[in-house]
């Protein structure tokens, strides 16, 4: 009896996704398999050409820097993330604290954006404040480089990790860090040792959840970042309008999409493999 | 355990700090007396135009919150039964779905708006409010299961059992005993479900209908122009309404749990 | 749960609301009362659409986009709905080309014989005007804070200047760009010819070395608060960002060599269902009273030549000014030139 529900209970998410996205998906697979149109859109005609041009150092080098920034953004995040959860699992007003975090996301990102432009800029609140209590002499450039972008990474996927985290850290039983530190564990060891394994799905969570964003992240880049601060986000988009070069565009998302499930699938196994994990009945992944 | 409340206390308020001093700044400038950056004198010019001069602004406000609501919640239905169905169960589709739930979340949003325009324009499914709730639920349908799901991995499974064991139907474990005691989790997938619709940006662009704006289609359109600070007015209102409703919805919280 | 309940209904409400509005397409066969416009943001001002709304009885439903690219890529993917579109002149052939616009009757335009001749002879992207009708023509310059620059050239070479080194943007726009430095070789910034555009390309990499970012949507809000001194841009743009009592510390020009010129228009989609009421709306655009408007609003130099002595407002330059200038014109497939050299110049070396 059991075994027939799990049917009924995934069937509506799986209809919709199928109808919804992954139909979808297949035509940008399609795409990037096809010829470019002069002016956008596809020609009817198989071709590789979409893929051979990602074998570019310029998309490498890209990448890469992609890679690191969206990396730094994600640790940061999650250091930060980490405690706040905690603070608002343990409180007794954790729904308060819960929409206190998420009240200032429901404000326009471009508005909030500006703000920091304002309080960032050369003539921005935080140079002056630093300029009239004579800490510098000259405004420093905050802004407009690859630190401005991890900044304002950090601050658009704060409170997407602090969520996933919430409802991981709430179902944890504290009395079993207590029962450690009784049986001699330090503080830091309790934590690391107990709290941390017991919620790494939460955690795995809040990783995906700010990674893969900001990995793909283009507004961000464009409004903070300076020069050089070119991501895989800015160069899809591109592809997509500027150079009208639709298969280009779809073969990097296909490319990307490949190995970041490649990469999550590899970990979760290893995640899996790793913990202890009891099984009831079955229901091993 | 003290000090490690007082720790996780300094960096939640440090958090805190850092998402409201751009609410700050934000609020000073609605108030600023004219459009640059520099402050110039306390006015309530943007606010008067705000409620006297922005048709547009407000139904495309109006849209948002529609559109924000119903894709949340029908991504939480959706994602919470499909969360359920992968934890506890093995099925025939089951690898497929655990994939394909998953990839909303990596695909970039410029390539899920315009494949799915090209899906809707080929099955002439005329673009509307409706195809932007569609989108919506979509890109909001693996935020909301992978919270649940990671919710769920540590639910006490003996607790299922016993209620069976005691003579209860499926659908009555469900709402009595699965959802009160996920509640956090499904909270907050529908939360984050509600964040990202209201400030999805590139998929609406694509998929919106004529005259359905969004409030963010409304906003980006202007960065060209200079955002004007009746934006800025609009956010202290949406924070102030949403405070309100915060406070109010605190019973119907403790409703919905049954405390 | 009576939550979950209220959700369903709620749910079901909506869809049935939506579910009718989906059954148009009998509705074209009606007298036309609405009008769907795709327009850039601030481009028209609302009391030029509301007082046509008045004297036509009608509704305009108005969407806008933020750049012809994105306009272009939506539509290009089917979205489908609008009447008038107002694409840029190198956007206007790739739509011609593409099939997406329908051929325009100027008879039923008579207020077309107040554009400007002059302007028209120039316009190679739909010579003849079959399927636009001109809207506005302006183009990109540089604009300077007086105080902080002192004295400077009027020339794209002003980002050659490396005293003024990380005070300065340029726009994030490859024509722009790469149109700039063509000209200050002397070469059209319609060049096709790889030799031009390599040396084109090594002058902005000089520039390059003195830029803060390449910068095509905040440089207004960045410069209006003191964060570049020097900025290539649109003067709309930056002077929306102003307020009057500052006009005077800046400074916009047309650079001397002359730069990239465009000319946006109001085309008709092929698939427009109001075809008569588009038509009408661009004829009324052309009035030379509510013309004049829109040129004192956007504060740019008019091409509909009686509107001329209907503006109240100077523009920020002069058509005299841009009489080096050229319009940007479609490059077909050697687009492919510009956009590698143009990757080179943001993200490789």
């Amino acid at each position: 009896m059991k075994r027939s529900y799990g049917a009924t209970y995934s069937a509506p998410v799986a209809l919709w996704i199928t109808f919804f996205f992954v139909i979808p998906l297949l035509i940008i697979c399609c795409y990037s398999f096809m010829a470019k149109g002069l002016y956008g859109g596809v020609v009817n005609r198989f071709a590789l050409d979409a893929y051979t041009a990602l074998a570019n150092a310029a998309f490498i080098r890209v990448t890469l820097s992609t890679l690191w920034i969206s990396s730094i953004a994600t640790m940061v995040t999650i250091l930060l993330a980490l405690p706040a959860a905690y603070f608002i699992a343990r409180s007794e007003h954790a729904t308060v604290y819960l929409f206190l975090v998420i009240i200032p996301f429901w404000t326009n990102f471009l508005i909030r954006i500006y703000a920091w432009i304002a309080i960032l800029g050369n003539n921005g609140f935080l140079n002056e404040l630093l300029l009239t209590t004579g800490v510098v002499t000259a405004p420093i450039q905050f802004l407009y480089n690859q630190y401005a972008v991890i900044v304002v990474l950090v601050y658009t996927y704060l409170p997407f990790a602090i969520l996933p985290l919430y409802a991981t850290i709430e179902k944890f039983d504290f009395s079993l860090l207590e029962a450690a530190r009784d049986l001699g564990a330090t503080k830091f060891q309790s934590i690391v040792k107990v709290l941390v394994p017991n919620i790494q799905s939460g955690i795995i969570t809040s990783v995906l959840f700010v990674f893969i964003p900001s990995f793909g992240a283009y507004a961000v880049p464009q409004l903070v970042g300076g020069r050089d601060s070119v991501m895989l986000g800015n160069i899809i988009t591109r592809e997509l309008t500027v150079t009208r070069n639709w298969p280009l565009a779809a073969s990097i998302s296909v490319v990307i999409t490949l190995i970041t499930t490649c990469g999550v699938l590899l970990f979760m196994r290893l995640q899996k493999s790793k913990s202890s994990h009891v099984v009831l009945d079955g229901r091993s992944l | 355990m003290h000090k490690k409340r007082g720790f996780s206390l300094v960096i939640f308020s440090c958090v805190i700090a850092f998402f409201y001093i751009p609410l700050v700044v934000l609020i000073v400038y609605s108030f600023n007396a004219s459009k640059s950056m520099s402050l110039t004198g306390f006015s309530f010019v943007w606010y008067h135009k705000l409620f006297f001069d922005s048709r547009d602004l407000w139904s495309a406000c109006l849209n948002s919150l529609l559109i924000a609501a119903a894709s949340a919640s029908v991504a939480t239905i959706l994602g919470t039964l499909g969360a359920i169905g992968l934890n506890w169960y093995t099925f025939a589709f089951k690898r497929y779905i655990q994939v394909v739930t998953f990839l909303p979340l990596i695909l970039p949003e410029i390539i899920i708006g315009v494949s799915l325009l090209i899906f809707f324009a080929g099955i002439h499914f005329k673009l509307s409010l409706l195809t932007i709730f569609i989108a919506h639920t979509t890109f909001n349908i693996p935020f909301v299961m992978l919270i649940v799901l990671s919710r769920l991995e540590e639910f006490d499974y003996s607790i299922l059992e016993a209620a069976r064991d005691l003579g209860a139907r499926e659908i009555d474990t469900l709402f009595k005993v699965i959802i009160p005691l996920s509640m956090p989790g499904i909270i907050s997938g529908f939360l984050t479900a509600v964040t990202l619709s209201l400030e999805d940006f590139v998929i609406t662009f694509f998929v919106a209908g004529p005259g359905s704006a969004t409030l963010p289609l409304y906003v980006y359109s202007m960065i060209r122009f200079g955002v004007s600070p009746v934006i800025n007015a609009l956010s202290v209102v949406i924070i102030a309404a949403t405070i309100i409703l915060a406070f109010s919805t605190k019973n119907i919280y403790k409703y919905i749990i049954g405390r | 749960m009576k939550v979950f309940h209220f959700v369903i209904v709620g749910l079901l409400a909506f869809f049935g609301a939506n579910c009718q509005k989906d059954n148009k397409s009998g509705a074209s066969k009606k007298a036309d009362t609405k009008l769907y416009i795709f327009n850039w943001t601030y481009y028209m001002p609302d009391q030029v659409r509301a007082d046509f709304e008045k004297e036509f009885g009608v509704q305009i439903v108005y969407d806008v986009y933020p750049s012809n690219e994105e306009m272009f890529a939506k539509l290009k993917a089917g979205g489908t709905g609008y009447d008038v579109v107002f694409p840029s002149g190198d956007f206007v052939s790739i739509m011609m080309h593409e099939g997406m616009l329908d051929s325009i009757d100027l008879s039923k335009i008579p207020n077309f014989t107040n554009v400007d001749t002059a302007v028209l002879k120039k316009i190679k992207f739909d010579a003849g005007n079959h399927c636009s009708v001109p809207y506005m023509m302006a183009s990109s310059g540089v604009c300077v804070n007086k105080k902080a620059d002192g004295t400077y050239d009027k020339s794209w070479n002003i980002f050659a200047r490396s005293d003024l080194k990380g005070m300065m943007t340029m726009l994030d726009d490859m024509r722009e760009v790469l149109g700039a430095a063509l000209k200050t070789l002397g070469y059209s910034v319609n060049s096709r010819n790889p030799e031009e555009l390599e040396k084109a390309k090594n002058v902005v990499l000089t520039w390059k070395q003195n830029l803060l970012k390449f910068d095509a949507e905040s440089f207004a809000k960045g410069f209006a608060a003191g964060e570049f001194s020097v900025v290539h841009g649109y003067a709309k743009n930056i002077f929306l960002e102003y307020d009057s009592t500052k006009r005077d510390e800046v400074d916009f020009f047309i650079p001397r060599e002359g730069g990239p010129l465009y000319m946006d228009n109001m085309v008709i989609l092929k698939d427009a269902r109001h075809k008569e009421l588009a038509l009408k709306f661009i004829n009324y655009v052309h009035r030379p009273q509510v013309y004049a408007k829109i040129c004192d609003f956007l504060m740019l130099p008019s091409i509909n030549v009686p509107a001329r002595e209907f503006t109240k407002k100077k523009p920020h330059y002069s058509i005299e000014a841009l009489s080096k200038s050229e319009f940007k014109e479609d490059l077909g497939a050697d687009l492919d030139l510009y956009n590698k050299i143009w990757q080179e110049i943001r993200i490789g070396n």
